[in-house]
Parts: structure tokens; sequence; C-alpha cells
């Protein structure tokens, strides 16, 4: 009977799966197989073998694979590796540090699990409740104070702080405690369409400008017939509290017991990001904050200013029109913002020693240095500032120098641990005022009470 | 763009295991078309009362009870009811997944229970479901009801109509989020031709719920509308000949023989709709992503952030229980009314 | 069914009956155009909306797509896991819904009951304690672990047992007389006249599978087990997306499901055609 042939079929495959299920184990529960993380697309030389792979032991002693010349004493061992950064678009960058990593060091072998961000602290956080996380994983600033305070991280032994920047060094270390090297750091700068300035006959931003001077510039700029805006900056936590520091106000209080954000110099600095909203800048209504939105104007010689990141360098790369960078404008204050990417060692790994010296690798080798400054991929954290010529000498933008003059005003994002809160907090207050549902003299206190109470834990 | 997750996560969806909010078919009821059908079960009832217990309860039954029953039994304790019962004792602590957690006993609760913006996640959940219900449903129970009859192209329509359902949430609230955009959109520049008012749609807290609503309605439509074609195409043509010879019109045979005929399915779809309603979760996060500034956050939503984004695991365990009273009251309620709304053939 | 209507009369009628009917095909066809259009379209962006005409169409992304993603690989997981996961949940909940309309027992409204309970508790919060399940029974990271939350399904019992009621119980006696057992009226007499119900369970068990991305997320690590929706995520760059692969993705993953639901739709409007009452 068809009924009885087409279950006998379903039941066929799905024995097939169960059974495939059963003997094929993930490759990365077994710590032998030398299959990268998926968007690479390397993985179809290592796809089939998942369990008949080399030995799955993941013991210190397992033999090197090219030439058995490692010393005695080497630290030896599997590394996995969980990160989001080289998602969609460096996954060859790392490749190459990869490699040279375990050049340089046979015993050890590198085992990739690329994420993209989005998806990243859901994996994380579970792997880690599960008692499943990788030997050492990738954090942004703004996790990793909670991570650090939840003990979830392996402090580092014996770690040199000299070939790092000091200010990046010292983020990550907590109460003499070297809880995570620097990986990689960038900055946000005002990108410009030297083009549109040309032919609106303005003078182009420089490093004396300030919020006035770009206000004004905006409007010269803006020609809404055309379809061109002249400023854009998107409008949220992450810009509120460089803009806070640019008018001269505090986040927090001196002892961090209390938000002081909501000062007169704080509800001004939200004017400034909101006050645009509709006039030189496009609204949430317009596309603003839809994903590439920006991108894609800037991209398309629609706008005249951008504050934005220099990871965004290489998307630029081709455009038809000549664009620069300066220093962002600030009030009171100059104050640029600064983001870190961070890497540590599990608290529960069981190969902290190779762990760290990978992640010694991937934060402070030259190998890193060149693949970084070849594909621009953020900068690396490094305190020799020589070797980072390499960076200043390409082309576009011209004025790369900003991206370090930034530096000299960078401001790192106030973090607590119950971070994700006081940032969505403070975005809706923002966004709230700049789409007219709200007064920003209402909502911006609001938000700093309640991050107040956030303080509590 | 600086580099937060939000303007990503806003544009992709997640999982979709709730996404399917209608789902049923009362089946065709093959006995149906027969006109004596509640004789037959009425006297196979008797005759079962009468005959001695092949199939009486009592330990030989017991073994078919477990036969039957197993297959799906063991499953669902193991991978379902025990990680259910995981998470009541999760939801009686502090927890942020990244650390050991802490017992808290009813602290969670309590400080839920308190909270004002409890309310609003089940209100925005209330909402959205009275104003999806009815649409899909109606409209979905229209399309079945055009489909049914003998057209060209028939299932060219219904194929087409079934395409937004098997289409991700990614691409469907881009659709409509370009649809509904309150300056270039579509729907808007019709409104304005038409000299009505023009909504802010997805960015304005008033109209963002309705946004997800429309954009939800449309995309379950088929899917509705399958589940009633089956129902319509269940009713024994003799009964609507009867009616039409009786004189009844058109409205007049909907209304009295085909609606009750449909109620079983309708009921079916009702039960299941509140259920995946109440859990609401892909398409508030991918439209609108709970904004603008928590004007659409639903429950799930709330529980989703708690879990992933705030560290406050036991808080989210102890909204879905929250959450798991309601939904459980709605369908025992629902399953109670049962015998008085669906009328079995 | 209009007899003794005039004749003019249908015809406006079903002349606009047929508009409407083109106008609502085109707007369900209409996402599913844009993500074509997108995903053939040199770069293309979602920046200025949908167009309708293509300057140079090409197949780069799907080239692309291909070559950043071990697609085969990929789809090929979703496939048999879905299939899979449709088997188990036809067997396992045809024969629940068996039991819930045709055995009586103590305690059935109770047990039926706690099926649906397990409907009642999102998966967000479920996805946690489930995980530590598996890595306490070391099953993380496997083909069974995706499998395991999808074996079956308390929505497909209760919407096989709804269909089971509506068989005639006369149907049962009857093999009853013949000396059929419980397996034999299950295997011979229902499962034959629930068709329609099992095409509409195979439809939402492949949907629900072929979508599923919370779970695998979590409890998958090896790209070798990769399913669609992760990969598809896994085209969101960083900074930037390229969205005609990301659209292309799209494409391919809609392909598969539009097979089965062509398929399986048949049985459901054809089951009840063929069903005479004996």
């Amino acid at each position: 009977m068809k009924r009885t042939r087409t279950t006998l079929a379903v039941a066929a495959i799905s024995g097939l799966s169960l059974l495939l299920g059963a003997c094929a184990q993930g490759s990365a529960s077994q710590s032998g197989t030398s299959s990268q993380s998926s968007p690479t697309g390397d993985t179809s030389s290592s796809s089939s073998q998942s369990s008949s792979e080399s030995s799955g032991s993941s013991s210190e002693s397992s033999p090197a694979a090219s030439g058995s010349d490692a010393p005695a004493d080497a630290v030896t061992g599997d590394v996995t590796y969980m990160e989001f950064s080289s998602n969609g678009g460096h996954e060859a960058d790392l490749k190459k540090i990869v490699d040279a990593f375990e050049s340089a060091n046979p015993g050890i072998k590198v085992t990739v699990q690329t994420l993209p961000y989005a998806d990243y602290f859901t994996k994380l956080q579970t792997a880690i409740a599960g008692g499943t996380a990788a030997d050492a994983f990738e954090l942004d600033y703004q996790h990793f104070v909670s991570y650090s305070a939840s003990g979830a991280l392996a402090p580092l032994s014996d770690v040199d702080p000299a070939p790092y920047k000091k200010s990046l060094i010292d983020a990550f270390n907590v109460g003499g405690k070297q809880f995570a090297l620097p990986e990689s750091f960038s900055d946000v700068v005002l990108f410009y369409n030297k083009d549109l300035f040309d032919k609106a006959g303005v003078a182009p931003p420089n490093a004396d400008w300030t919020w006035a001077d770009e206000n004004a510039a905006a409007k010269k700029l803006t020609d809404k017939a055309k379809g061109v805006w002249g400023d854009y900056q998107p409008i949220s936590y992450n810009e509120f509290y460089k803009v806070l520091a640019q008018n001269g106000g505090q986040f927090f209080n001196a002892d961090k017991t209390a938000a002081t954000f909501a000062s007169p110099q704080g509800i001004a600095a939200a004017h400034q990001l909101i006050d645009r909203s509709g006039t030189v800048m496009p609204t949430a209504a317009d596309g603003a904050g839809t994903p590439d939105f920006d991108t894609n104007l800037f991209k398309s010689g629609k706008l005249a200013m951008w504050h934005t990141g220099i990871w965004m360098f290489g998307a630029l790369k081709d455009v038809p029109f000549n664009w620069d960078i300066a220093v962002e404008p600030g009030n009171t204050n100059k104050a640029s913002a600064m983001f870190a990417n961070s890497v540590a060692v599990s608290a529960t790994s069981k190969n902290a020693a190779a762990a760290q010296k990978w992640l010694e690798f991937l934060t402070s080798s030259d190998a890193m240095v060149t693949a970084r400054l070849a594909s621009g991929w953020e900068l690396p954290p490094i305190s020799d500032a020589t070797k980072l010529g390499a960076y200043l000498d390409q082309p576009k933008p011209a004025n790369r120098k900003a991206v370090f003059d930034a530096l000299d005003n960078a401001v790192l994002p106030p973090t607590i641990e119950r971070q994700q809160e006081m940032q969505d907090a403070i975005d809706n207050a923002l966004t709230g005022a700049a789409a007219g549902h709200t007064k920003i003299e209402d909502s911006l206190p609001a938000a700093e009470k309640t991050v107040t109470s956030l303080l509590g834990g | 763009m600086t580099p937060t997750p939000a303007s990503f996560a806003a544009a992709r969806g997640s999982d979709t295991n709730n996404v399917i909010t209608v789902s049923a078919q009362r089946d065709s009821g093959q006995g149906d078309r027969h006109s004596r059908q509640e004789d037959t079960r009425l006297h196979s009832h008797g005759a079962r009362r009468m005959r001695p217990g092949r199939r009486g309860s009592g330990w030989r039954n017991a073994g078919w009870v477990l036969v039957f029953l197993l297959p799906s039994a063991v499953p669902l304790l193991l991978f379902t009811v025990i990680p259910m019962l995981a998470s009541i004792w999760v939801s009686l602590t502090k927890w942020n997944l990244i650390s050991a957690p802490t017992f808290v006993a009813f602290n969670n609760y309590r400080r839920l229970l308190t909270d004002p913006t409890t309310l609003d996640y089940f209100l925005h959940t209330g909402a959205y479901i009275v104003g999806y219900l009815p649409l899909v449903y109606i409209g979905g129970l229209s399309l079945a009801y055009v489909l049914d009859k003998k057209l060209v192209a028939r299932s060219f329509f219904r194929a087409a109509v079934f395409l937004p359902v098997i289409t991700s949430w990614v691409v469907v609230a881009l659709v409509w989020q370009w649809l509904l955009n309150p300056a270039h959109g579509v729907v808007n520049t019709v409104l304005g031709a038409l000299g009505l008012g023009q909504p802010g749609w997805w960015t304005d807290p008033n109209w963002a719920m309705p946004s997800i609503i429309l954009a939800s309605a449309w995309k379950d439509l088929g899917f509705v509308m399958i589940i009633m074609l089956a129902g319509l195409q269940s009713i024994p043509g003799d009964v609507q000949e009867a009616a039409t010879v009786d004189g009844a019109t058109g409205w007049q045979r909907f209304r009295r023989v085909t609606w009750p005929m449909l109620s079983p399915s309708t009921f079916f779809v009702v039960v299941i709709s509140l259920i995946n309603g109440l859990q609401v979760f892909d398409q508030v996060f991918v439209m609108t992503g709970g904004g603008p500034q928590g004007a659409t956050q639903v429950v799930v939503g709330q529980i989703y952030n708690l879990t992933f984004r705030y560290g406050r695991a036991g808080d989210a365990a102890a909204l879905s229980w929250i959450l798991f009273v309601v939904i459980l009251a709605i369908t025992a309620g629902q399953l109670a009314g049962q015998r008085r709304w669906v009328t079995h053939a | 069914m209009f007899r003794g209507a005039p004749h003019r009369r249908i015809t406006v009628r079903r002349v606009l009956l047929y508009l409407a009917l083109v106008t609502c095909a085109a707007v369900m066809l209409f996402p599913f155009l844009w993500t074509v259009i997108t995903s053939i379209t040199p770069e293309g962006t979602l920046a200025n909306g949908p167009t309708l005409l293509v300057k140079d169409p090409t197949l780069n992304a799907y080239r692309t797509l291909f070559a950043t993603l071990p697609m085969w690989r990929i789809v090929i997981n979703s496939f048999a896991i879905a299939m899979a996961s449709v088997a188990l949940q036809l067997i396992t909940g045809s024969m629940a819904g068996y039991a819930f309309a045709r055995l009586s027992f103590r305690g059935r409204s109770v047990v039926f009951g706690a099926y649906l309970a397990t409907l009642m508790v999102p998966l967000q919060v479920l996805v946690v304690p489930l995980f530590i399940e598996m890595k306490l029974l070391s099953l993380q990271d496997t083909y069974f672990s995706l499998l395991a939350p999808s074996m079956a399904s308390a929505l497909g019992v209760f919407l096989l047992k709804q269909a089971i009621e509506a068989v005639p119980r006369e149907l049962d006696e009857a093999a009853v007389i013949d000396g059929a057992s419980h397996l034999r009226i299950f295997t011979k007499v229902i499962v034959p006249l629930i068709k329609p119900s099992l095409a509409t369970v195979t439809i939402l068990a492949f949907m629900a599978s072929w979508n599923s991305f919370l779970w695998p997320l979590v409890v998958i690590r090896s790209p070798e087990l990769m399913t669609l929706p992760l990969g598809l995520s896994a085209l969101h760059g960083e900074y930037t997306t390229a969205w005609d692969v990301v659209m292309a993705g799209s494409v391919v993953s809609i392909v598969p499901i539009a097979v089965v639901f062509v398929l399986a739709q048949r049985h459901i409007v054809a089951g009840l055609a063929h069903t005479g009452i004996k």
C-alpha cells in the first residue's frame, strides 16, 4: 500500500538521520580536528571526516603535527577560540594569524569559531552556563565588566604589559589582576564628502571645529530637494556618552554611586544629538537606524558628514568621490569614542597556558600587526607607534593621522554590570525625544534615575 | 554606524519555532458526508457500552495505552518537561548564566508582579492578539471560501497565498517596513492620495503594533486558508443543496449551515492561535525590537531580553511561568466551552 | 450553485473576483519577487527599495553564497533534520492521537492537558536548561541534539487527535469484528483516513524545523552540523551586509519548503475528494 511504502521510506530516512546523529559527534567536541570556522569555506577539506578524525585526546602531549622539534617543556595542547570580530570579511586575516602562530608553536592547535556579533553573546552565555565554553573568547569592552565580575574569566599570569598601549592594557586590569588582553581598538571620527563641500563652497572640517561649526556647515550642505543630507550621527547611547564628554559633562559621580548625565551639560549634549533630526539629518521614518542606511547614504554621495568608526574605511574603498576624515568636533572639550575588543581565557579552560600563549600572540605579534594593517581590520593595541607606519601611509583617507589624534582625547564607554539595561534606557530616552514623543528635559532625567537604580545591581 | 548589536539584531529574526500562529485542521471528517453521522455515532457509543470490554479500561488497556503514548511521551518528558521543571527552579534564583545561580525564593515573582511594566507587556501581547486573530481568521476564511469554488488557475492562487507563510520573517519584515514607510511607503502614498491621514506606522508608538499585526495577519493568511479549505470541503454537498432547495440565500446558507459545520476548525484555530499568540516573539523582535521605546514589547520579548541581554535568567523564568498560568487559564476556559460552542457533526 | 441567476451577473461578478484574486496573489508574491530580484542585482542593496527592472542581472550572489558557506552541507543538514523531525512527529503524534481519541483510560484528560501544557512555556526559557541537560548526557553538538526537542509535538498530537475523533467509530467496530487489534485498526483503518491532517502536520513540522534558529545556535558548535538559519545569519557581517547574498540565501531557503508544500497540499485537498463513506 502506498501509505506503508511512504511510511517505510520516511522511517528509513529518520532512522538514518538518527544513526548519523549517534555516530557523528561534532568535531568540536573532540578537540583534535583542524576544522576552521564556517564562513571561510575552508570546511570542505575537513567536513567529511568529523567522526573518524585523529586522536580525540585533548591532553597536553598530542604529538606535534609538523615535526617534533618542539622543546620538551614547550606548552602544547588544543585551544578553542570563539570570536566575532572577523565575521563578514576578515576571516582570512584571522586565519593568517592562526597559521603564523601554529608554525611558531608546533605543539598547539587553535580551532576558531566565528559568530556574528548579534548571536555571539547568546551563544557565549549558554556555553558558559552549560560548561562548554571555548578555552579563549573575545569580549568587547562593554561586556568585559560583567564577565570579569562574574568569575567567568581566568586571571592571566605573568603578562608583560610592555608591548601594549598603557591605557588599553590597564582597561582590562581589575584589582591588580589582568583578566583580558586588549585585542584591537578603533575609534570614531568625522567622515566627510570633500566633493560636496567643494561644490557648496564650504570650508571642510579641521581640528579646530566645534559643534557650532559643524551645525552651520550641515545647514549649508543640506539640500532636501536633491536628497542630500548635511550630517548623520546615530542617536544612541554610544554617541551620547561621548557628546556628554565633549560638553564637559560627567556620566557618573566620583565614586560611581549615582548617574549624573542629566545635568545641564548633558541636556545640551542630548540636544546636539537630537535637534538635527529632520532638519539636516534623516529621521527614523526616512530609514535612519535601519541596517546599512547611513553607509549606503554616504556611499551614494548623498551625505556630507558622517560620524562613524574607522572600520568603515574598507567599505568606502571604491566610492567615486573624494572623502576624508577629521577628528570629531567637541564643544567645551574634545572627546572621541574609542572601542576596544579584548580576549580572555575561560575560567573553566583545561588548556589555560596554551590559550594564554595564543592570546599573547594574537594581541602583540608582528604577524598580527601586518595582517590587520594590510586589510584595515581595526588597529593593533600595541604601544610601538612606529609599527603602525604602514597604516598611516595608505592613501584613502588622506588624513589618517586623525585616527591617532582622536586617541589623545579618547573616551571609553561607561560600563556597569547591568550594561544592556542602561544602554536601552538611554537609547529610549534619546530616540523618544528625537521623534517628538517626549521632551528630552523629561526623559533624560528619568533615564538618569533608572541608571542610578541599576547601579545597585 | 557604531558597532552596536541592536541595528543588526533588529534586522533578523531569531527562533521561529513559534512563528506558526495558526496551525490546525479538524480533520476532513470523512464520516461527515454521511448525513446520518450523528445517529451512527450514538449507535456506536451505545454499542460500545453494551459490548464487553475489549476496549474497556483495565489492565488490558494499560498495555495499549503505553504502546501508543510512549513514543511521544518519552521525548516530551525528556526534552520538554524536564527543562520546564528545571526552569521552575531557575525562576527561584538570581542567575546571569555566566556564574553560579543564587537562590532568592519568590523575589523574582514578587518584583515582576508589582512592576507596572509587566502589565504593559501583557497588554501589548493582548493588543496583538485582539488585532491579529480576527484579521487572519476572516481573511483566511474568505480566501478559503473563494478558492473553494471552481476557478481558473485555482492551485496557482492557493500556492501564491501560501508563499508568505514559508517566507522568512527577515524578508517579510523588510518588505513591510518598506511598504509602511511613513515618508515614501506605498501605503502612505495611497492614503495621502485619498486624502486620509498618514500614520507613522512602525516609527509611531501608537501605530507600531498595528504594523506588526498587519504584517503577521498577512503572512499567516495562507495557513488559515488551507485549514478552513479542508474544513469547507468536508461539508457534505447534499446538506448545502438541501438548504438551497429550501430557498436559503448565499449568506443565510453560510450562517446557518456552513459556519456551524466549520466550528470545529474554527475552534481549533482559535485555541492554537491563542496559545501561540500569547507567546508571540519573532515578528516583534524583527520588525520593531519591542520599540519604539518599548511600545510594542511583548511578554516573550521581555523574557528574551531578560535571559540573553540583561543577564537575569531567573526573572525570565519567573515571567514565563506567570505567562504559563495565563495561557493555561485561557486554554482551559476554551476547552470547557467547547461543548457549547462547537457543533460536532 | 447559481441556478436560475442571469448569466450576465455572473460574468461581472466573476471578473471582479478574478481581479481581486490577481491583486491578492500579486501582493502575496511581492516579497518573494523582491527577494529574487535583489539576489540577482549586482551588489544589490535595499537602499532604494525594490525595483522591477534589473540592469545587469547576475548570479554572482549565488556564487558568493556557495563559496562563503558550505551550502550543500548546510542544506543537507537542514533537510535531513527536518525530514527526520517530520517522520518522528507523524509517527509519535498519530499514535498519541489514537490513544487520546480511541482508548479510554483513567486520567486521560489530565494527560492530554499535560501534553498541551508543553506548548505553554516559550522556547527562550527552555533553551538553557535543555542545553545543560544535553551537556550532562554528552549529547551536545550532535545531530541527535538538534532533533531532540522536535521528536514529538503536542501540537501535532492535538491536531491528529481531532482528526481521529472525526473518523466514525463504526469503522473501528467493523475491524474489531474481523479480529483486528488496536495496532491493526490504527494502521489499516485510521491512518489512511487522516491523510489531510498528516499532510498538515508534515508542513507544520517541516517548517518549524527548517526555520529553527535559537536551539541550533545554542547547541551546535561544529561547522559540519550547521543548519541553514545559522548559516544565513553568519552572512550578516560585523559592519556591513551583502544584501544580495543574504537574499540569495533566503531564496535557497524557501525553495525546499515550497516543494514540500506543493507535494503535501495535494493530499490535503485530494485526500478529501477520495473519501467516500463505505
